[in-house]
């Protein structure tokens, strides 16, 4: 089973800073990456992530995250990036927000690495996101603050999200989502730490750093080579195939 | 009653200098996080032995019931600092035996 770090956000303006990341994730043996720009600026260039790609020995994979303030800009940044051929996902705290990427299939993940935006999900949230075969993000960064005070309200937000998630069913993916090198965990060892401390059954939890995150991957391939719209729905002309 | 098994679990040490780090320091932080994240009830089931600490090649091996490995990987992942310096202490393989764990270092 190769397992993922679903989150590495990285500055693609300053590519040492980048290899230095990924020198450190090869130390730690994490074989898949998916690396998001720093700021999530409209800047990225293809040839950058081939360039990446070709000097690491690390399987690359790259993702956006949308963070809109409204539904207006939301509609605004989901037409710029819908053609673009990675992981799309969108954080934010605003509920009008939240549903319409729900709905949307265009975004691929509604993450919720912050315990803010963590006390905004609700059960009708995630019904919706489970309908449409939309995927949940959550991070554990929260709870390796060195501030106990802090780290031990993170603990209880998380296990509070996570029963919510557990009780709901949708699919869901755990990301590290760490900014500091030192931070970063093997996540075999990030799936150990949800199913003692945080009570996420051992099977689900490696599956959520790894089956999971394969499943997502492999619908976004296909949906870029237009083979899938929705699962059960295909395209026909006549009565060919297309 | 059935015997209790036994696991090895071999950890990487990720540390920029470890020449402070010695068994009984790595074992008071690792007992240290076994008792902040899962308190006595867990601690006393573990039967936790640093078999091996290797500061050159950065590694160490530690035994402890088959029962316990999850907490005893979690404890060491969510050790962040020995000594006052930043540390990863990663668990990379885990068996039954010391000679498969050995087999894999060669």
């Amino acid at each position: 089973m190769s397992y993922f770090e679903s989150r590495l956000r990285v500055d693609f303006e300053d590519l040492d800073s980048v290899y230095r990341v990924l020198k450190f994730c090869e130390k730690l043996n994490i074989s898949n990456l998916v690396l998001e720009p720093l700021n999530n600026s409209k800047y990225f260039r293809e040839e950058i992530f081939h360039e990446i790609r070709e000097n690491t020995n690390i399987n690359l994979f790259f993702r956006f995250n949308l963070k809109p303030r409204t539904v207006k800009e939301f509609k605004k940044e989901i037409k710029f990036y819908q053609k673009v051929p990675h992981i799309l996902s969108l954080e934010t705290q605003v509920k009008e927000i939240q549903i319409q990427a729900a709905k949307d299939s265009r975004v691929h993940v509604l993450s919720f690495s912050d315990p803010i935006n963590m006390k905004t999900a609700t059960p009708g949230l995630i019904s919706l996101a489970k309908q449409n075969d939309t995927y949940i993000e959550f991070s554990l960064a929260p709870i390796m603050r060195k501030n106990r005070a802090l780290q031990s309200k993170n603990f209880r937000i998380l296990y509070r999200f996570i029963q919510l998630i557990l009780r709901m069913k949708p699919n869901f993916i755990i990301s590290g989502d760490f900014d500091i090198p030192y931070e970063l965990r093997h996540p075999r060892n990030l799936s150990s730490v949800c199913h003692t401390l945080l009570g996420i059954p051992l099977d689900q939890a490696k599956n959520a750093f790894s089956k999971n995150v394969e499943l997502l991957l492999s619908k976004i391939k296909s949906r870029r080579k237009n083979k899938l719209i929705q699962p059960g729905v295909r395209l026909i002309k006549g009565d060919k195939k297309i | 009653m059935k015997d209790e098994r036994q696991r090895y679990i071999l950890f990487k040490i990720i540390m920029d200098d470890a020449s402070n780090l010695n068994k009984r320091v790595l074992l008071n932080s690792l007992w240290h996080s076994i008792w902040k994240y899962f308190g006595m009830k867990e601690a006393n089931k573990i039967g936790l032995w640093l078999v091996e600490l290797n500061i050159l090649k950065s590694y160490g091996i530690i035994r402890c019931s088959h029962t316990t490995k999850e907490i005893v990987i979690s404890a060491l992942t969510m050790i962040q600092e020995i000594s006052q310096q930043s540390v990863i202490l990663s668990p990379i393989k885990t068996s039954g035996t010391l000679n498969k764990i050995r087999q894999y270092l060669k």
